[in-house]
């Protein structure tokens, strides 16, 4: 079965490597040129539609670090596949190495159910969830210097710190219940 | 300059923008430099009708003028008002050999005979186009100016585009040019829409026709460039052949803007959770619309990412074959690209039979398009 494994490689020097799985196929491409700019560290980014990813690409790819799941809040089928593709992850990478990026959360104000059931799934995997506006450089830049922080740590190459530690402090929490008094 | 040519001037000025007058006066060429030097820009269109009044005055222009000026100005911008064609069917021996000089001749004399006091202008185009411009009026009445009818005609084909034309004069129009071009008949293409280029372009097939290749792809590259390095596409070899493939449907340059496409069928419902429908005798007449900014580049992206596979080609076939419109009842189908398309909602006739979930996916839809047993109605 071709899971994905984190562990099964050993790491470069100095490098960092980022899977962004996106079933549009658009943001991810001028992430992918922005990550590529950092200097401090070799970022390779590695784009996928969906998981698994094609097995004649196994020796030659490198380790992954992160993997990041861009959801566009706009569109269903991009919910689905994304669910879709996590099986395809050995678990290995929900301990700090899995994160979902979501775009176009003000337009979908009208469909929350939408964003709840993303939310729900970041939280039932202790996965931060981030949100994105991918239409400006300004919104692309600071995505990638947000992702850049996460995948500098689930790499290792931040000292004292591990992808599980940070996972504590940038994983998803629910928001408290509607249903209880405001304080007014 | 009497009233009616006031009127329409000041009509003209208020309906061209602003960026534009100054080009399209330039173009008429009926006022000195100085004049048009003389028209300030850049105050309130107020201002500037008043100030083309007192020049237009200086020089004497009457209504025909200022017509000229309208026609200048629909020519550079044909995109606006509704567009419809006509098609001339049973040509004549002497038709494929007709002369704009015939032409001019016998359409003004056939239109004149049909209707008294119609004030007709015609002029040819650089890129082959000829150009009509009606203003229609009675026995008892001066040509009506603020209403004209615009014809477009390219000789030697058998399409005509039509705008602003009233169903009273339209049995008038449509005799005067069938005559004139040297037909037996004109009926309607069912085809319209906003955007004239549009339209013409794929009624006359001027867009990037695609022909079968025996070795599509080119070689592959061998030196990639720096920043590509440290990029890769997993799934490019994926996502290159459904480029290719759209690209092989679709052709890789522009594609007219169509935007809106209407489809009457008569077919069979088939879907295998819901018997009462599938089990109907009689044939399930529905109406099929797309309407996006732009129809086939919407088809091509979504062939192209896969989102649907495909019978989008079927669809582009039947749109170039019959270019015409087929009422239908309505479908609306989503889709998630840059050019959205409306929702799929099924039509109230079907809903109460099939409950909630009356929604057809795209790709059923296009399944039922593609049956054998939906036939299309002119």
């Amino acid at each position: 079965m071709s899971l994905l494994n984190p562990f099964n490689k050993r790491p470069g020097l100095n490098t960092a490597t980022i899977l962004l799985v996106e079933n549009e196929e658009q943001f991810q491409q001028s992430l992918a040129n922005v990550l590529v700019e950092e200097t401090a560290v070799t970022v390779n980014v590695r784009l996928a539609k969906t998981l698994p990813l094609p097995m004649k690409n196994d020796e030659s790819r490198p380790r992954i670090d992160l993997v990041v799941f861009i959801i566009n809040l706009t569109l269903d089928k991009s919910v689905k596949s994304a669910k879709a593709s996590l099986k395809y992850l050995d678990p290995g990478y929900f301990l700090g190495k899995v994160c979902f990026m979501v775009t176009n959360a003000r337009q979908a104000l009208g469909c929350t159910g939408r964003l709840d059931a993303v939310r729900q799934l970041a939280v039932s995997l202790h996965c931060p969830l981030l949100f994105a506006e991918d239409q400006t450089p300004e919104g692309v830049t600071s995505s990638a210097r947000r992702l850049l922080t996460i995948l500098k740590v689930a790499s290792g190459l931040v000292p004292n710190t591990t992808a599980l530690y940070l996972s504590n402090l940038t994983r998803c929490a629910m928001p408290p219940d509607i249903d209880q008094p405001s304080f007014d | 300059m009497d009233d009616s040519a006031k009127r329409l001037l000041q009509r003209l000025v208020r309906r061209i923008p602003t960026q534009m007058l100054r080009d399209t006066l330039d173009k008429w060429e009926r006022l000195t430099a100085k004049q048009r030097a003389f028209v300030d820009f850049t105050q309130s269109k107020w201002t500037i009708t008043q100030e083309l009044l007192a020049v237009c005055e200086e020089r004497e222009l009457n209504v025909k003028h200022i017509a000229e000026l309208e026609m200048i100005y629909v020519i550079g911008n044909p995109n606006q008002g509704m567009w419809h064609t006509f098609q001339l069917v049973d040509a004549e021996d002497d038709a494929h050999s007709l002369e704009l000089v015939q032409f001019k001749e016998q359409f003004k004399s056939h239109l004149s005979e049909l209707k008294r006091n119609v004030a007709v202008k015609i002029k040819k185009h650089t890129d082959e186009a000829v150009w009509i411009r009606i203003a229609w009026g009675d026995t008892f009445s001066r040509p009506n100016h603020l209403k004209a009818t615009y014809v477009v005609h390219y000789l030697q084909t058998p399409f005509v585009f039509v705008s602003g034309l009233l169903s009273k004069h339209k049995p008038l129009l449509l005799q005067a040019l069938t005559l004139s071009t040297r037909h037996q008949g004109i009926k309607d293409a069912n085809l319209s829409g906003q955007k004239l280029t549009a339209i013409r372009d794929l009624l006359m097939r001027q867009y990037q026709h695609v022909f079968p290749t025996k070795y599509p792809s080119p070689l592959a590259e061998r030196n990639r460039s720096v920043s590509n390095l440290h990029i890769e596409n997993e799934q490019a070899e994926a996502s290159a052949n459904r480029h290719r493939m759209a690209g092989e449907a679709f052709g890789n340059g522009m594609l007219p803007a169509l935007q809106s496409a209407v489809y009457k069928l008569e077919t069979k419902f088939r879907d295998l959770t819901n018997e009462t429908m599938t089990e109907r005798d009689k044939p399930l007449r529905c109406v099929v619309k797309f309407s996006s900014p732009n129809i086939l580049e919407s088809l091509r992206h979504c062939a192209s990412t896969g989102t649907k596979n495909i019978l989008a080609t079927s669809i582009k076939q039947m749109m170039q074959l019959k270019g015409h419109d087929f009422v239908s009842k309505y479908f609306y189908c989503k889709q998630n690209v840059s050019q959205p398309v409306q929702f799929f909602k099924c039509p109230q006739e079907v809903t109460h039979t099939v409950g909630t979930t009356g929604l057809i996916l795209l790709q059923e839809l296009l399944q039922l398009l593609s049956h054998p047993c939906c036939h299309l109605f002119p």
